[in-house]
Formats: structure tokens, sequence, C-alpha cells
């Protein structure tokens, strides 16, 4: 009967209940993307950085890796250190650089990843070959591209220009042997992959045995906060940023958009639960006459209580399963707007779903939606029966 | 024409530590960051020693000026310090020769900039030539980003503010049927009751709009406090201009007026009679 009555008081305000579940469908939606944002940035992050398996990376003292332009020194050695540690399985060093590819009578410039093939974890190969031999690359899509080039074609390739000369320097001519994808890179930015020795000798004696970055691979099990701590004690020119420093300081970085998750989704929340609150209070206020009816031939206070909370929660749950699957197409379309910020990695996501949010989301709406019918239902149990039905029912 | 040269490096700095670069007459001048100088204590007037690389050889100075950083969109969210030093000190110290990273050039008016750049990059080989307009708007494009992504929260939120708007006018109006049928059985006529509905909807719009920008101009306030500090940055985060809030005063408005009619026509389509329930 309950159920029945709360059903029956719901369809009777037909666009009044349509209203009031759009409205928390709303809520429900921006609430979604806002806890998705809140975690996306940080699990997205973490799987980018771990998806190589690489938990520590060094990059120059005081630097995060790829900040500045500066390099490490004696990058072999502390590679030949870092190699002989017992808790470390690899260690691959990158050094990066912008190179100059001739294109016609202009030239197409692209970063450049110097690695070790055998060890790297900057880019994944698509076609072809991995470029393990000197003078030979691995390029991306939008490189090819630009360049008109090929697996197979020879591309001159320079490190800079000496403007006194008009002539490049460190040219040489490298071969296409791979296409790849490179994941920490932004989405159409042009890049290549070459031996970690051919661009060193390319950029000459500036970066003999420099590299950018180091990154370790530890073994199963090891304990990756005890390992960074003592590389940093070990090796006095990098900083080593474990991936949990690594996303605390890109967290610090973007902590806007962690508040923004936190007031707007409150907002949205707050919104909601106003809007179903106001409904059912002047849904009660409308029926005063008929609870007090209810009360006189018999309906228990408890009976009229879980009446107005069902239609609370009602109200709010439909709203919360639309609001869920307009929150999905509403991340996406925010998503793509934030993935054009300047050089982020494409694999990159600020709204993850994950269904953990899901539940948290619903969970949030559900319990706005009971507490949305405590006030109504506390008015409408606790009204005096005479005197509502003299004044409400005979009137 | 005038020129600067830049050259930038990441440098270590140290209160003690080992001046291996041939000796001069007295220690050159740098003006360090402000931030830098509270976190680590410095003054002006303190000796530092500047090294390319932690412990590696290093260069005497003192600190002669402190300096803020500029409103520049594009440093906000980086943290590194920036120390300021004599060019032909830097290059000797980080090993760059005689290079630098850009020349900024002053012309006499916009026309001359354009000859001087065009000129530029005729002669130039192994660089280019922008116009600061140019950079800048390069170097706003991570501003731009959260721009459109505010303007996307800001329709969502509009949507969810019309829905509510609408659905309070309903229950207002569906509070007062029984007035509105007792004045249409008296002879009051629809349109007469249209426009004391919608009346209201616009005031009561008015008002919250009024509430709405202060509570903005407030929150603005708030916003740049809490994020120059966040991001020790003198840069303006969030402006409520005249444009911005006679978009919102206007936008408001025409919300309140339109769920103020589709609210009133619920109430004057039905006849007087079922509007009192019979």
């Amino acid at each position: 009967m309950i159920l029945a009555l709360a059903r029956a008081s719901l369809v009777r305000q037909r666009a009044r209940t349509l209203l009031a579940v759009v409205g928390v469908a709303i809520s429900a939606a921006m609430l979604l993307d806002m806890v998705m944002l809140a975690s996306g940035m940080r699990v997205s992050f973490g799987s980018l950085l771990l998806a190589q398996g690489f938990q520590i990376r060094l990059a120059p003292k005081g630097t995060l890796p790829f900040d500045t332009d500066a390099t490490i020194p004696d990058a072999s050695g502390i590679v030949q250190r870092l190699r002989a540690r017992s808790d470390v399985i690899a260690v691959s060093p990158v050094l990066g650089a912008q190179l100059h590819v001739e294109h016609g009578t202009a030239s197409v410039s692209a970063a450049a990843l110097g690695t070790i093939a055998a060890v790297q974890g900057d880019y994944k190969l698509l076609e072809g070959e991995l470029p393990a031999q000197d003078e030979e690359i691995a390029a991306n899509d939008a490189l090819l591209a630009a360049v008109g080039a090929h697996i197979g074609d020879t591309l001159r390739v320079a490190a800079g220009f000496d403007p006194q000369l008009r002539a490049y320097t460190g040219q040489r001519a490298l071969r296409i042997v791979g296409r790849a994808h490179f994941i920490y890179l932004s989405a159409g930015e042009r890049a290549m992959a070459l031996p970690l020795a051919t661009l060193q000798s390319m950029e000459g004696s500036s970066r003999t045995d420099r590299a950018s970055l180091l990154m370790v691979r530890l073994r199963a099990g090891a304990d990756v906060e005890a390992a960074r701590a003592a590389i940093e004690r070990d090796v006095r020119t990098v900083s080593a940023i474990s991936t949990a420093t690594a996303i605390e300081q890109v967290e610090q970085r973007l902590s806007y958009f962690r508040q923004l998750a936190f007031i707007l989704g409150t907002v949205s929340l707050a919104v909601g639960f106003l809007l179903v609150t106001t409904l059912v209070t002047v849904s009660v206020n409308e029926r005063l006459g008929e609870i007090a009816v209810l009360r006189a031939i018999g309906v228990r206070r408890v009976r009229i209580v879980e009446q107005i909370l069902i239609e609370g929660s009602a109200i709010m749950l439909v709203g919360a399963f639309l609001g869920l699957g307009l929150g999905l197409v509403t991340a996406r379309y925010l998503n793509s707007i934030l993935a054009a910020f300047p050089g982020l990695p494409e694999a990159i996501d600020f709204f993850l779903f994950q269904p953990r949010d899901a539940w948290v989301a619903l969970g949030l709406l559900a319990g706005c939606g009971i507490l949305a019918g405590v006030y109504p239902a506390w008015r409408g149990a606790s009204l005096p029966i005479a005197a509502t039905l003299r004044e409400e029912a005979v009137a | 024409m005038t020129a600067a040269l830049l050259l930038i490096a990441a440098l270590s700095v140290a209160t003690q530590g080992i001046d291996s670069l041939p000796p001069r007459h007295s220690p050159r001048t740098v003006a360090i960051d402000e931030r830098l100088a509270q976190d680590a204590g410095f003054r002006i007037g303190d000796t530092l020693v500047l090294a390319a690389t932690p412990g590696g050889a290093g260069d005497t100075v003192i600190v002669s000026a402190l300096v803020r950083r500029s409103r520049d969109p594009s440093e906000v969210a980086k943290g590194a310090y920036r120390i300021r030093v004599h060019l032909d000190a830097l290059q000797p110290l980080v090993g760059y020769g005689d290079r630098v990273e850009r020349f900024a050039v002053a012309t006499r008016g916009a026309a001359g900039a354009d000859s001087a750049r065009r000129a530029i990059d005729e002669a130039a080989f192994g660089f280019r030539a922008y116009s600061s307009h140019e950079i800048a708007v390069e170097s706003s494009t991570t501003f731009l980003v959260v721009s459109r992504f505010h303007r996307a929260i800001g329709v969502i939120t509009i949507v969810a503010s019309a829905v509510f708007l609408l659905c309070i006018m309903l229950l207002k109006v569906d509070e007062r049927r029984r007035d509105v049928a007792a004045l249409r059985l008296m002879g009051i006529s629809a349109r007469t009751i249209v426009r004391s509905v919608v009346l209201e909807s616009a005031l009561i719009a008015t008002l919250g709009s009024v509430a709405g920008v202060g509570l903005g101009a407030l929150v603005s306030a708030f916003v740049n406090w809490h994020y120059q500090r966040v991001y020790r940055t003198p840069l303006t985060f969030s402006l409520v201009t005249g444009e911005i809030v006679a978009i919102a005063v206007v936008l408001s408005l025409g919300l309140g007026l339109g769920a103020g009619w589709l609210a009133a026509q619920r109430l004057v389509r039905r006849p007087p009679l079922s509007l009192f329930g019979r």
C-alpha cells in the first residue's frame, strides 16, 4: 500500500515530478563528472607512468623529468652503478633533444629521444623494427606525415644550425626502420626515437655521456621508496622520483582541478538535495488532509514516514540513474576539451570512469534522497490528526 | 632598435662552495626570485655560489635585487625558481660559449615590428622571429583550454539552474491555483494573470542576479586570493567585468521570464473550476 500511495503521489503531479527528475539527473551528471575528475587524473597518470614497468625516474637534481634542458652527467657510470644494485632489473637512459629534418628547402622540427632499444620504455613499436643500430630511427605518424616518409626511407636530420656558416650542425642520414607510438608525448607532436649514442654524438660535446632522464625498473616486491631514497643518496647529481612522488607533484600543479571538482560536486549535491526537499515538502503540504485521514483510519506514523521517504528517494534514484548516463556523455565532452592542454600526454584522461566513481555518486545521491525526505516526513508524521482534519478535510 | 639577450639555465645555489672560475676584481651581481629568497632565507647583499651542477664548478655572486614573477600564465604552474644573471657571467658558468637562447628586439611602433620581423626572417638561418602577440597567444594556450572548460561547465550550470527555476515557479503557481481561479471567475483576463506571474518571476530573477553578482564578486576575490597564494604569483585568475555582469543579468532575466511564462501557461490553460478541483 505504501508503495502504491507513493507512486500515486508522484504520478499525480507529472510535470513537477518530471522536472524534479530532470533536475536531479543534471545534478547527478555533474556529481559523477566531478567524482571522475577528482580521481581520474591520479589513476590515469599513475597507470601511464607504470605502463612500461619503471617505478623510479632520475632527473637532473632539483628538476622534474624533461621540465628543463638540464642533463645528467656521467650517464653510463650511473647506469652501471644502478645495474649493480640487487633490487634493480633494468635501467633505461633517455636523452631528449630537438632535431631538424630536411624537407625540401625548409626543415621540420621534431622531438627526439635517444634510448637503448632493448630497455627503452618511452614508445611502443607499431610496425617495423626497433632502432637498435647506429643511424636508425623509429618515427611516429605525425613526423612521417609531415615529411612524407615511410619505413625504409632515409632522412637527413640535423641537431642544430650554425647561423654564421649558414649550415646545419650534427647532421646525419638516418634510416627509418620502424613506426612508433610515443607514450609520454601529446597528440600530434612530431617525434622520433634513435639510439642514445647516435643522438649524443649528433648533439656534440655538450651532450657527451649525458642523459635527460634515467628510468629504473625494480624487482617484483622491492621496496620502491627505500630504493628511491638509496639511489638519491648514492647519486648526488639526480633527483630520484617514484611514481607516487611524481603523481603527488603533478597533482600539486593541477590541484586546481581537484578543488574545482570538490566545490562543483558539493554544489551539485546541494542543488539536488534542495530540489527534492522543496518538492517533497510542497507535496506533503498539499496532502496534509490526506495524511490526516490516513492517520485517522489507523495507518501508523512509521508508514507515513516510509511513504514520504520513498517519494524523495524514488525521485533521487531515477534522476541518479539517468544522470549517470548523462554524466558519461558530458565527461567525454569535457575530457576532449582538457585533452587540448599543451604538452599533455595523449594517454592522460582527466575524466576516467571507474565503477567505484559511479557507486560513490549513486551512494551520495541515495543518501541525499533519504535526507531530503526527512523534514517533510517528520512534518507529515507529526500532524495533529483532529485539528488537521478539521482544517483541511472539512474545509 | 635595441636588443636584449637571454640565456636560461638550471643552476644550483649554495651559500658556501668552491669558486673555480678565473678570479675577477669583484663578484658579479644577480637578482633572485622572491620565492627563493623567502624559502632559502636569502637577502639582498648575501654572497652565493652558483653552479651548473650540484657540487660542480661555481661562481661567487652577490644578491643585488629580488624579483617577483611576472603575470605570465605560462609560468603559473611552474615551481622552478628563477635567478637573473648577467649574460657574460652565465655563458662561461654553463659552458655555453657565445650563444643565447633568444633575442628580444624593441622596435619603433607596430609597423617597425613587422618590417623588422620580415627582415630578420629573411636573413635568419636556424632561428625565427616571433611577434610578442604570437608568443602571448602560444603561452596562453593552457588558459584558453581552461576557459573553454569553464564555459562548458557554465552551460551545464545554466541548464541545471533553468530546470530548478522552472520547478520553483511551477510550485509557486500551483500554490495559488485557487486564488487565480477566483480572479478568473471575477473576470480578470488570462493575459493579466500571465503578465503578473511573468513580472513576479522577472523580479525574482533580477533580485537573484543582483545577489549572484555580489556573490560572484566575493568568490572571485577569494579565488584570486587563494590561487595567488597557492601558485605564488601576482596573476589575476578571476575577473568580474562589466560584460560578464551584463551577460549574467540578461541570462538570468531571460531564464526567469521563460520559466514564469511556462508556469503561467499551466494556470491559464485550465478552466477556473478545474483549478478549484471541481
